[in-house]
């Protein structure tokens, strides 16, 4: 049997208990702050670094730590998807850097075709970004299933061939001016990574579109309950007719998109493109997701917990730059808190486990 | 060359121009006289860090085509500042029994065992843009002198902040040596100036994304800031996409010279920045390796020192690829 | 003369008794099969004769002094060596080096001494009868042969009680007579062979005494001599399995599945080998084999889980060629699959979710899920088949077995399927769960369903099916009415080489 997902052996014998309804609601109110977790460190962060620093807890900081969140949770959604099918996707930061420099080279130096240069408009052009994306998403979703090569691997090697693309676009050079001119009817890249609107960034407005979206998607479609299905138990749900490959193609192409789209906002408020962008930021992605309870086996998680993740790390960051800590310990803390949240990722599994037993 | 031209001229470069003319010779005749190395290598391997930063690029087309120019064939690669690749790339110049390596090297103390295997296997190793931390293992080390260029740096951002007010540092990646230089230099300045008062200082690993998030959480707790100064150009670029964003008026002080800093200069966004001579610096060490191949002698002491030019709006107009037409 | 005795032993995993109040006696010098129906007890009782698992109660006696065996090592210092099912080889090292693995002869301590390791290798294969190279990686060598070594593996041991675990499993007919011509020698050297088999015709040609369990106790032991075939199978199938089951009598339609020739090939020999068969509108239609027959392949490949080499499926006289799960699923077919665990249930999931992942793709309104249709439906299944869950949402891991086998029959009776394939729908569920899934069936039968079951049990077969067909090696062997079924049919058919003739 190499059957991981074997339930856990029912204990006919369990231990005596002198007061079981009220172990019971304690193991309640346990489990309740398990699953909140991530809500809870977050408020936790927010207390320890107001008390420190008067300007942490101010309107424009928490917009603007908002803003830096939303960059890692929009790639953080994408890979939640690919994990919850059990797979992994490494090549999300290169992803992004990619589509930087496709959306860099297009508003900078046009399309070369015979003849001259053809420019695009910014929306014409974030959507030739965007489904570049996915289009490298669909590269890894086909080697994972088609040519069944483990998705560690395959993206591991779309993380280098990504970036190198990256780098080839402009022999490894900048695109430093992506304002655009009225003559060639491209300008407003800036519009979705530095305007604002209704006093909120524009990034965070999309953030907010695409985490709702996402959350939708995952729970109130045909699509998310199969994409849990296929991470829980795979053979099951080839059984109930479920087209695998379909489904694990289709969130490639999903962390592909989301990877691209951030890469743009990266982009954009930078005002400039460069192959480097978004490098290693795969790991803080895979961070956010695991942080927010995303089981790296597949099949438990959800975008709401990830969101969290992201927002955790964000403004742990964030907070540690703006009270003068040094990088070294900024590496210390956030690597901490990450695995601390993974020993209560299973802490809370044995708790619901031995709950739910008791309910049966 | 329109940068060799330029640089001709001062007396500097005479023997420059020299050697330059003696490869030619060298070229007609097939053969390479003398030096410990086989004669029949035509070789030279040039190895920098990641060529996506302009400064490095610059570095190696100077470099390759100055030894393209002398009649060697190139091979040029990146260590992506990772001494294990930089080590495996100096093996490959081993095999490959290269005349000569210039080295743009990935760590100050981490560089050091490797250059000295080359030596062992008699290929000389040029070092140019950093030092490494022993002397006699490389023929030379032709760096440009960071440390006056940081005087100069800071000194032009005392200047334009009035000698007063509070400012911010961004430092580049802790492991390399001349962030520390930079940063000292900088500070030999500044701290001269009682009213000059730094309020946050924070690494953000030479990156111009790093740079912007950086910024814009410093400027978050220091909304009085009136001036940034960091330690290379792209991070200036970073925090300057910050400053702009929070629509404000800060001085932005960068350092290298790099292109997108010189038109941002031209267009009174960033206001200043040192320019290292990049391109001089590896056609000299190129020259030089030239000179080593055929006499077996080196012409010139290992450590050379090659001083650093401010640019700012009076003089940027004049500034291509890393270097400053007339000076 | 008896070597090795089990006196009053007994096994509890949990609350389940495997082994009650065993006795029993292996002769000297003889070979001494065990028989019984799958979960008899005869593996744990075989497991506690090798040393590993140890007995609740009881105590066991070789040479008449009582010993403890706590481990397998322990059974093997004392010359008891076990070969299980399974092999348990290492195909990529040579004969030699599966010989000696973990045991290594040594030279100075630290070294393999390999020299001597291929002499004594050699000196065994020769015993075997089997030339061959002691260098041979396991892998290159035919299953039989395989066999052989894990023998071997027993044999370097100076054994006086060889056990053997249904040994001839995957043997070819050549490959048996080998073994037997081994355990023939054995027997001369005075070797004690324990057999384990299922097979009658096979173990009747070897077997000195035979001892027949059923439900975890030891029923009849016998010379073989004084026993017949139907004697054994009396034994192993005790009476009255009838009263347990509820049997279909529903009128008889339509042919709802008809497969013709179907053919699936395999590694050594063709998993499913030109298979034809139908199930009718009405009709409960048991398939009774050994493991390893082919019956959990035939199903699955059914269902479009594996793809078939030749042969055509028709559902409702319609030929369905596609073969994928999903086309097979919209033609009317669905499978509740053998392993609930590894292949029915999403461990992570509700069990609302489970019942309705099959058909979740129609519990939308404007693309959305419907949570009111979701729970409607669920809960109505649940109603349906009475299955006893703490609500909706808990997890599908913490219900019993037959209720998670009930969510597995759910969401294949949610597709809305014409004919429903089970595959040893009663395995690991107790006594009580077993009668109302039989129940279940016997009722889809009379609402019109076909059904098709795999099982091993004989009497569930014989209780349940309207018609029996018999599977090995592959093929169908033999088939039976309910009315002319018998269980020394059935083990005959089951371990025959014989295909059935068409139209017999």
């Amino acid at each position: 049997m190499t059957d991981t997902h074997v339930a856990p052996p029912k204990s006919p014998a369990a231990p005596p208990e002198p007061n079981p309804e009220g172990n019971r609601a304690l193991a309640k109110a346990a489990l309740w702050l398990l699953r909140g977790r991530t809500l809870v460190v977050l408020v936790v962060l927010v207390v320890i670094f107001s008390a420190i620093s008067s300007e942490y807890l101010t309107q424009s900081n928490l917009i603007l730590m908002t803003k830096h969140v939303a960059i890692n949770a929009i790639l953080a959604i994408g890979v939640t998807f690919v994990i919850l099918t059990g797979g992994i996707d490494l090549s999300v930061g290169s992803i992004a850097g990619l589509a930087s420099m496709v959306c860099g080279g297009l508003l900078f130096t046009g399309l070369a075709v015979p003849g001259g240069h053809l420019f695009f408009s910014v929306a014409v052009v974030i959507l030739i970004g965007i489904v570049v994306g996915a289009l490298v998403g669909a590269v890894n979703g086909v080697l994972v299933t088609r040519f069944r090569v483990a998705p560690f691997i395959a993206t591991l090697g779309m993380l280098y061939v990504a970036r190198g693309v990256a780098q080839l676009i402009s022999d490894g050079g900048t695109f430093p001016d992506l304002a655009g001119t009225p003559a060639r009817g491209n300008q407003g890249f800036h519009l979705i990574g530095v305007d604002s609107w209704l006093g909120i960034p524009v990034a965070v407005w999309i953030m907010i579109v695409v985490a709702a979206a996402a959350i939708v998607v995952t729970t109130k479609t045909p699509f998310g309950r199969r994409v849990y299905a296929v991470g829980g138990n795979e053979r099951a749900a080839v059984l109930s007719g479920i087209r695998v490959n379909r489904i694990k193609i289709a969130v490639y192409v999903i962390s592909g998109a989301c990877a691209a789209l951030a890469g743009l906002l990266l982009t954009s408020e930078l005002g400039a493109a460069y192959p480097d962008t978004a490098t290693t930021y795969e790991l803080n992605a895979i961070a956010a997701a695991v942080l927010g309870g995303t089981a790296l086996a597949g099949g438990r998680g959800t975008i709401v917990g990830t969101v969290m993740g992201a927002f955790v790390i964000g403004f742990l960051s964030d907070g540690l730059v703006l009270i003068g800590v040094s990088t070294f310990w900024q590496s210390v803390v956030k690597g901490a808190v990450i695995v601390f949240a993974v020993v209560t990722e299973q802490a809370q599994q044995r708790l619901q486990s031995s709950l739910s037993k008791r309910t049966a | 060359m329109r940068i060799r031209r330029a640089i001709l001229p001062i007396g500097v470069a005479a023997l420059l121009a020299l050697t330059a003319c003696g490869g030619g010779d060298s070229d007609d005749s097939g053969s390479s006289g003398g030096g410990q190395t086989p004669a029949a290598s035509k070789l030279i391997v040039i190895i920098t860090p990641s060529p996506d930063n302009v400064f490095f690029k610059a570095e190696q087309d100077a470099a390759d085509a100055q030894a393209k120019k002398l009649g060697y064939e190139t091979l040029v690669l990146s260590h992506d500042d990772d001494p294990t690749k930089q080590s495996q790339e100096i093996d490959t110049a081993i095999s490959r029994k290269a005349a000569a390596i210039i080295l743009d090297n990935a760590g100050a103390d981490a560089s050091v065992t490797a250059i000295q295997r080359a030596k062992d296997a008699n290929i000389p190793t040029f070092l140019i843009d950093r030092e490494i931390n022993k002397t006699g293992v490389a023929v030379a080390q032709i760096v440009s002198n960071n440390a006056q260029g940081a005087g100069l740096g800071g000194q032009e951002f005392a200047k334009l902040m009035g000698n007063k007010g509070e400012y911010a540092e961004l430092t580049g990646k802790p492991t390399d040596t001349n962030a520390g230089v930079r940063s000292q230099g900088y500070h030999g300045i500044l701290d001269q100036y009682p009213d000059l008062k730094m309020v946050a200082q924070q690494t953000a690993n030479w990156d111009q994304a790093e740079a912007l998030q950086k910024t814009q959480t410093i400027l978050q707790a220091h909304p009085n800031i009136k001036g940034i100064i960091a330690g290379n150009d792209t991070m200036a670029l970073g925090a300057y996409a910050a400053v702009q964003a929070a629509k404000k008026d800060i001085v932005v002080v960068g350092f290298d010279g790099s292109p997108d800093v010189v038109n941002s200069i031209l267009k009174d966004g960033i206001k200043a920045t040192v320019l290292q001579p990049a391109s001089k610096i590896a056609e000299m060490a190129v020259t030089q390796a030239d000179e080593y191949i055929k006499t077996g002698k080196a012409s010139q002491p290992e450590k050379q020192s090659i001083d650093c030019v401010l640019v700012n709006p009076d003089n940027a107009k004049s500034v291509t690829n890393f270097a400053v037409a007339g000076s | 003369m008896e070597i090795l005795e089990a006196h009053h032993i007994s096994k509890n995993y949990g609350g389940v008794r495997a082994l009650k109040d065993v006795t029993f006696t292996a002769y000297r010098g003889k070979v001494n099969v065990l028989v019984g129906e799958n979960g008899a007890g005869k593996s744990t009782l075989m497991k506690i004769l090798s040393g590993s698992e140890q007995p609740t109660s009881g105590e066991i006696l070789l040479d008449g002094e009582p010993v403890h065996l706590g481990s397998p090592r322990d059974a093997q210092a004392r010359g008891i060596g076990i070969i299980h099912q399974e092999l348990s080889l290492f195909p990529n090292l040579s004969i030699a080096e599966n010989m000696f693995a973990g045991r290594e002869l040594r030279r100075g301590k630290r070294f393999v001494d390999s020299a001597s390791q291929r002499r004594r290798t050699a000196e065994v294969l020769k015993r075997l009868g089997q030339d061959l190279d002691p260098n041979t990686p396991v892998g290159d060598l035919p299953i039989g042969q395989q066999q052989l070594v894990e023998i071997g593996r027993a044999l370097l041991e100076d054994v006086r009680v060889l056990i053997m675990d249904e040994p001839t499993s995957a043997l070819s007919n050549h490959e048996v007579d080998v073994l037997f011509e081994v355990m023939a020698d054995l027997r001369e050297h005075d070797v004690t062979v324990i057999y384990i088999s299922h097979k009658l015709d096979e173990f009747r040609r070897i077997g000195d005494w035979v001892t027949v369990f059923r439900d975890g106790s030891l029923v009849a032991h016998e010379s073989m001599s004084r026993t017949d075939t139907a004697w054994i199978v009396r034994e192993m199938v005790g009476r009255d399995p009838d009263s347990l089951y509820v049997r279909n009598s529903s009128p008889v339609g339509e042919i709802l599945l008809q497969v013709r020739g179907l053919t699936v090939p395999g590694p050594a020999r063709p998993l499913v080998d030109d298979v034809s068969l139908t199930v009718r509108a009405g009709e409960v239609v048991g398939i009774y084999g050994l493991m390893g027959a082919g019956r959990t392949e035939l199903v699955e490949t059914l269902m479009g889980m594996r793809k078939a080499a030749t042969g055509e499926v028709l559902i409702k006289n319609q030929a369905e060629p596609k073969g994928t799960v999903q086309a097979r699923m919209a033609a009317g077919l669905a499978l509740v699959p053998e392993d609930r665990q590894r292949d029915g249930l999403v461990q992570s999931m509700s069990v609302r979710d489970n019942i309705l992942l099959a058909t979740v793709g129609r519990m939308t309104r404007g693309g959305l899920l419907d949570g009111g249709a979701e729970q409607r439906t669920a809960r109505s299944k649940v109603g349906e088949l009475a299955i006893k869950i703490p609500g909706l949402a808990v997890l599908v891991t913490s219900l019993s077995g037959g209720n998670q086998q009930k969510v597995v029959l759910a969401r294949a009776l949610l597709t809305e399927p014409v004919v429903l394939l089970l595959d040893e729908p009663t395995r690991g569920i107790d006594v009580g769960a077993k009668a109302q899934i039989a129940a279940l069936m016997a009722d889809l039968a009379a609402q019109g369903f076909g059904v098709l079951f795999i099982s091993s049990e004989l009497a569930e077969v014989i209780a349940m099916a309207d018609r029996a067909l018999v599977m090995a090696r592959g093929r169908i062997t033999a088939e039976f009415s309910s009315a002319d079924v018998t269980e020394e049919a059935l083990v005959t058919a089951s371990a025959s080489d014989s295909v059935l003739e068409a139209g017999s």
